[in-house]
């Protein structure tokens, strides 16, 4: 069991998706009403993604948080002759990620129900896309990992392209294009690395020991090139400053649940692979990087929080913000502190709770106005009292209120970057401070603009305030805010060793290249 | 000679015996029939494939004739890599069969000429894959262009399909002629057309004339660059390809492809890789050099040009000549095995895409505008994803058997030697170009609305079984193709050895 779970966890899904095919096939035909139909495939969804979110929670009675290695691992050959394995296995890097992606699909699913455009394909997609993400995570075998960074790209530019707004089709093919320009590029760097590593396979645990150890020794220009081909595909998707522009179309015309899935954990996947793969594997040049990345991670921050600021769509005010808060966890993993990495791991979570949420709140009212407009809205804390409380909850946690999640995540990372030893690390800590000044003051103005106040337009005022439905999806998410918030060692403890043997990955091989 | 110096063995051509015996059998059946028998001759065609590649598996096992031997006075090799691309020949011809049923049915055309003539460009193909001779190679050549010339303008009332048939045979034979000149200049420098019979005597030195010998190499690279249509000898592909029956594009762009690849592959890779003396050297310096620019210009012209079409099989045309592109990035590599697994990952996405195409485009092929598709997305699932499916195989995204194909190449070609590496850089920004265009026709079939008056196509048995097949086969290469690669590897034989270590 132990070393099946993680396949469980991945396929899963993919078994849901196959279930609802069949069922459509089977069923689809017999005149039974489509309203009946549909709400059995948004069951049927919910079921798996529920099923799947349980069985990932079992990984925490397995695992072992003193380890930093990676555990509950298979390894089967799979393309032998191309020196392919199926390796999956979970470290403290991933757990929560994994765990991240369980939980927030149900609650996608969920801020999906009123879709009634071609439900089961739509979840079909949404399930699919699920094993992708979730593969990304689990993956120790390069050519596993990119097969699976790539699936994620087809049912999500799917889900864009068929239930976005009005300018879908260009956000969908931009978001498709970006991702892949970056990731074939990637494909060649991890075809290079197959070979400098003697082409017996594509194990990242056996690479990254190799290089750390000193068996496997690159020189400096391959290792930039190398490094260069995996921060490009990673900084696209993060989006890290200025390759961010495809990221605000993608948010604005996906749907919500879109949207949700996008900013919780698809761009994750991003900063993941610059802790897998480039701090790790390619210390030195990372280290001569960070001076830049820090640069790019605070424009990002700066930037993101200046336009957010002045949009007047609250969803792609929220997009922005994603740039801003990506760009903390860029500026965490490049001070290559200890506090910096675990901050920039639990910023990622947070981020994807948070921002989540707040996607989730414009979707709520946006389903009932159908308009994402601040100034349509105004003083709907009348008529909508739980929204607002909700609302409120979930962006003081992303602006980092103390006891709130985001508080933790963004203390660690300028805490982190502030004892660091890149050059320039203090100036960036100072100015990236900025940017949580700021984003406390676009994300509270939105709040004032928004809720408070008097009820300026007539139809906003016999609007409902939540149902069951979103409750269900809501709550769930406040909680892991406030859990996040008051009690982060429940979750940094699992992380530390992990965290710790990048840390010292990056470390000792600058200590020895400088002897 | 001595007649036992032949060394004849009626089983080392039983596939080439079955498959030409099967055409004839079907004229005759439908010479005796009432009214054409396309459901027979269907069947025949079919069972005749089936002994064809029962042979075929009786050849690969050895129980008929030992491996590796030469037959006919060295007419006939059996190895690995003429039997590897003799399934992909046979499995073309299968899939382009099953297609065939509905077409003829749709368009009331006569059925029996119809599958004879895939019977014998079949043969043809087969005879370039087992090809040890120049002559050989000439023969099935000839024997493939005929049939498919006439294939190419099935439609004889349809002044689109004249078009593509005259122009078709036209530059064909030009590029025919070609190819016989360089033999001849060969034969004059080496006094032999035997291809290992080259080979041994550029080793020797013992060349009449060393510039005969390059100038009839060159004359041969443009016949054989032309029958692959790559650039700049591609300029009959588009307008062929789209003229054609949606069903003979289809069997033209895989199955002859295939087998001149066999041959152009055995030719250079074998007769032409004599690293040791002066001329030799040059000659193998000089095709892999040339073969690396045409590589980049196939490639690049294929997908940029791609970019513009509006037509889904001119669209297809151009990214058929870029996979041929694609496919060269492995010949350089001087192994067979990257080109036979990405022909064959290509075959059965590219006839599972036109499959779709013949379906949506109606009899006649009316609509092959791909803005003809708006919105068919959701109306007629089956095909238009399935479609949606090939055409992301084409564009290399996994898990489908065009990844694993581009994969195998760049690979390949990355390991091979440094100096070919800009090859793959070149080849992954080209894949990168060529996404686009793949992800339009989805665009359109998915995320446009629907106009008023579509009505469903009809999708009949055959059709289904292709979408069946190849679909199953594109993940198949996709996922698991351990078996495919591992057969591959097996033949790394002489064919590769003699290039690898030239590089070295």
């Amino acid at each position: 069991m132990e070393s099946q779970i993680i396949s469980i966890i991945t396929f899963l899904p993919l078994l849901g998706a196959a279930a609802l095919l069949l069922h459509g096939i089977f069923w689809g035909s017999r005149g039974v009403e489509k309203a009946r139909l549909d709400e059995q495939y948004r069951w049927i969804t919910l079921f798996f993604t529920i099923a799947t979110f349980a069985v990932s929670l079992a990984t925490l009675g397995y695992f072992d948080q003193s380890q930093a290695g990676p555990q509950m691992v298979m390894r089967t050959p799979w393309i032998t002759t191309l020196g392919v394995n199926y390796f999956v296995g979970i470290d403290g890097i991933s757990i929560w990620l994994v765990i991240l992606t369980t939980f927030i699909m149900p609650i996608s699913v969920l801020a999906s129900w009123r879709v009634t455009k071609r439900v089961r394909e739509y979840m079909i997609f949404m399930l699919v896309l699920e094993t992708g993400m979730l593969g990304v995570f689990v993956s120790l075998d390069m050519f596993l990992f990119y097969l699976f960074f790539e699936i994620t790209l087809i049912p999500m530019y799917f889900l864009i392209g068929v239930w976005g707004g009005e300018r879908r089709i260009y956000a969908a093919i931009k978001f498709f294009l970006y991702t892949v320009v970056g990731s074939l590029l990637m494909l060649v760097a991890i075809i290079a690395l197959y070979f400098l590593n003697g082409a017996t396979s594509f194990d990242i645990i056996e690479i990254t020991a190799n290089i750390s150890s000193g068996r496997l020794t690159i020189s400096h220009n391959v290792q930039l090139w190398l490094w260069l081909a995996f921060a490009l595909a990673f900084c696209i998707k993060v989006p890290l400053w200025p390759l961010h522009t495809w990221l605000p179309d993608a948010h604005v015309e996906a749907p919500t649940a879109g949207s949700i899935i996008l900013a919780g954990v698809l761009l994750k996947m991003g900063t993941y692979g610059l802790m897998r793969f480039n701090l790790p594997m390619f210390p030195e040049v990372s280290r001569d990087m960070a001076p830049v990345m820090m640069t790019l991670a605070v424009i990002g921050i700066i930037y993101g929080a200046l336009v957010a600021m002045v949009q007047p769509d609250m969803k792609k005010l929220v997009a922005y913000s994603s740039v801003s808060h990506l760009g903390f966890v860029v500026l965490g993993i490049f001070a290559f502190t200890e506090q910096s990495l675990q901050g920039a791991l639990y910023q990622m979570l947070n981020h994807g709770i948070s921002t989540g949420a707040l996607f989730y709140c414009v979707g709520v009212v946006y389903e009932r106005r159908h308009t994402r407009e601040i100034a349509d809205y105004g003083g709907i804390a009348t008529p909508m009292p739980g929204y607002s409380t909700v609302f409120l909850i979930v962006a003081l946690s992303s602006l980092g209120l103390p006891l709130l999640n985001g508080f933790i995540g963004e203390f660690l990372i300028l805490i982190g970057a502030f004892s660091s030893s890149v050059p320039y690390a203090k100036t960036f800590a100072v100015i990236g401070a900025l940017g949580v000044i700021l984003s406390a003051v676009y994300l509270l103005w939105m709040l004032q603009r928004v809720l408070f106040g008097e009820v300026q337009k007539e139809e906003n005022a016999k609007l409902q305030d939540l149902d069951w439905r979103e409750k269900a999806g809501l709550l769930p998410l406040v909680a892991m805010a406030i859990i996040m918030g008051v009690m982060p060692m429940l979750f940094l403890r699992a992380t530390q060793p992990a965290v710790n043997a990048v840390k010292d990955a990056v470390e000792t091989r600058i200590i020895r290249a400088a002897k | 000679m001595e007649f036992a110096d032949l060394n004849i063995s009626y089983s080392a051509i039983a596939p080439e015996i079955i498959t030409s015996l099967t055409g004839v059998a079907i004229m005759l059946i439908d010479a005796f029939s009432k009214q054409g028998a396309r459901r027979t001759n269907a069947l025949v065609a079919i069972i005749g494939f089936g002994l064809t590649l029962a042979a075929l598996a009786g050849l690969w096992t050895g129980t008929w004739t030992p491996f590796g031997g030469d037959y006919f006075s060295g007419m006939v090799v059996v190895d690995h890599m003429r039997l590897i691309f003799s399934f992909i020949i046979v499995i073309v011809g299968i899939l382009a069969v099953l297609l065939a049923g509905q077409f003829l049915k749709d368009e009331e055309l006569p059925a029996g000429e119809f599958f004879s003539l895939v019977m014998f460009a079949s043969a043809g193909m087969l005879m370039m894959a087992s090809a040890g001779d120049l002559v050989m190679v000439f023969l099935g050549l000839e024997t493939t262009s005929i049939a498919t010339y006439i294939l190419a303008g099935y439609r004889k009332y349809d002044v689109r399909a004249n078009e593509s048939s005259l122009k078709y045979f036209l530059l064909g034979s030009f590029a025919t002629a070609f190819l016989l000149y360089g033999i001849a200049l060969v034969y004059g420098a080496t006094g032999t057309t035997n291809i290992v019979g080259i080979q041994k005597a550029i080793a020797s030195g013992a060349i009449n004339y060393p510039p005969l010998l390059l100038i009839g190499a060159a004359m041969m690279l443009v016949g054989f660059g032309f029958k692959i249509a790559s650039a700049p000898f591609h300029l009959w592909t588009p307008d062929v390809y789209e003229g054609a029956p949606t069903l003979v594009t289809a069997f033209m762009a895989t199955g002859p492809k295939a087998a001149v690849f066999a041959a152009f592959l055995r030719v250079f890779a074998v007769g032409f890789s004599s690293p040791t003396t002066g001329v030799g050297e040059t000659l193998q310096e000089t095709w892999v050099s040339v073969l690396a620019v045409i590589a980049v210009l196939t490639m690049t012209i294929g997908n940029v040009v791609a970019l513009t079409q509006k037509n889904i099989k001119r669209m297809l045309a151009y990214s058929s000549i870029a996979h041929a592109g694609y496919a060269l990035v492995g010949f350089v590599t001087g192994d067979f095995g990257p080109v036979a697994f990405y022909l064959l990952a290509y075959a059965v996405m590219n006839i599972g895409a036109f499959a779709v195409i013949q379906m949506l485009a109606r009899p006649g092929d009316r609509k092959t505008e791909i803005s003809d598709y708006a919105g068919v997305g959701f109306e007629t699932p089956l095909l238009s994803f399935s479609l949606a499916i090939f055409l992301l195989s084409l564009a290399g995204i996994p898990p489908t058997g065009g990844f694993i194909a581009k994969f195998f190449v760049f690979r390949s070609a990355w390991e091979s030697t440094p100096g070919l590496r800009w090859l793959v850089i070149v080849a992954v920004i080209n894949s990168i170009i060529s996404i686009y265009y793949y992800l339009y026709p989805i665009i359109v079939m998915f995320f446009r609305p629907l106009p008023a008056g579509f009505s469903k196509p009809k999708v009949g048995a055959g059709v289904t079984a292709v979408l069946v097949l190849t679909l199953a086969g594109v993940f198949f290469l996709g996922l698991m193709p351990d078996r495919v690669l591992g057969a591959l590897n097996q033949g790394r034989g002489a064919a590769r050895v003699a290039i690898q270590e030239a590089f070295r």
